[in-house]
């Protein structure tokens, strides 16, 4: 249990996808305009991290490492990302159409998100179980989330604040985005 | 209905532009206005987002149908609004609560090995999937994932 526990911290704050490693950038300052659609997108990017590793990791164990086919994992991954993308988007169509209609457009936005293959790539590397792995993803695309929606309120309420011309919407957000990261610099003093 | 009443309930929607695409029947189908960062950059003569299946695709996939009680015609633009917490509930009923029916299932049978533990991270997620449908059917009857027409533009 304290291993899982120390995995979701690591995972999740210390190592964070965004303002540690610097992956999915382009949805963090796309999708956090607000706080509901950076929650959508997050949730939807949890999803298809946590399913596309799952079926990365099988992959890699059962084809690419007893068949010394290493050289073909990042694209491997990528396809299997895609396929994943696509699944999750024809199942939440079947499961319902309304919550297709609400929450579809989130789906291309992370078929081309480098935090989605940057996660398969940590775990692999990582050569951890199956259940670890996929731990590991899951706690990963939560620390992705929760950036996200601070991000978003942290956006939301600058919005409203008087910033100088010059600073207004973008950079603005990229001096947020840096205090951010400086902020969760703090955890790593957590993996001591 | 006081007026105060209703300020408060509109100002729980969310707003969004949709045009009117067709009329059928007495409904009119709406679709979204696309809107956001993508297309929009310097960049989208070349961007890997428009086309087949992309953006245009993706949006006529979200038209929706709302009752024709104000006289909608082909063209008009309109404000539609949504309930303020139905983009949340339905990522949770959607992405959340297969996602920790799948853990779950894992997470029991994590004692026999990986494959086992694979197999019940499956069964878990169509489990999953099954309860998100269930949710969905519920939330579409309460009228928590519809638009409802708030005014022309």
């Amino acid at each position: 249990m304290q291993e899982y526990v120390l995995l979701m911290i690591s995972a999740a704050l210390v190592n964070n996808v965004i303002l540690a490693r610097f992956l999915g950038l382009c949805s963090f300052m796309g999708v956090t305009t607000r706080v509901d659609t950076a929650v959508g997108m997050g949730l939807a990017a949890t999803f298809v991290i946590t399913v596309s590793s799952m079926v990365d990791w099988a992959v890699e164990a059962f084809l690419l490492q007893p068949f010394g086919l290493g050289y073909l994992r990042t694209v491997t991954f990528i396809l299997v990302i895609a396929a994943a993308t696509q699944f999750t988007e024809m199942t939440v169509r079947k499961v319902s159409p309304p919550l297709f209609q609400m929450l579809g457009i989130y789906l291309p936005l992370i078929t081309t998100n480098c935090a989605v293959l940057g996660v398969a790539l940590l775990l692999v590397e990582g050569r951890m179980s199956f259940l670890t792995s996929t731990l590991f993803a899951f706690f990963s695309s939560v620390g992705y989330s929760l950036v996200m929606v601070i991000f978003a309120g942290l956006r939301e309420r600058l919005a409203l604040a008087e910033t100088p011309l010059l600073f207004s919407g973008p950079p603005i957000g990229f001096i947020t985005a840096s205090l951010l990261a400086l902020a969760f610099m703090g955890f790593s003093g957590m993996s001591h | 209905m006081s007026s105060e009443d209703n300020f408060l309930e509109v100002s729980d929607l969310q707003e969004g532009i949709a045009r009117v695409v067709s009329i059928e029947n007495g409904q009119v189908w709406l679709e979204p206005e696309q809107k956001g960062s993508c297309g929009s950059c310097s960049s989208s003569g070349s961007c890997g987002s428009k086309g087949i299946g992309t953006v245009a695709n993706r949006l006529e996939a979200r038209r929706f149908p709302i009752p024709n009680e104000d006289g909608l015609v082909l063209g008009d633009r309109v404000i539609v609004g949504v309930p303020g917490n139905a983009l949340v509930k339905a990522a949770l009923t959607a992405y959340g609560m297969p996602i920790l029916t799948m853990l779950t299932g894992g997470i029991f049978v994590s004692g026999y090995g990986d494959v086992p533990t694979l197999v019940g991270m499956v069964f878990g997620l169509v489990f999953g999937l099954f309860l998100a449908r269930i949710l969905a059917r519920r939330l579409a009857a309460q009228g928590a994932l519809t638009p409802q027409f708030l005014r022309r533009v």
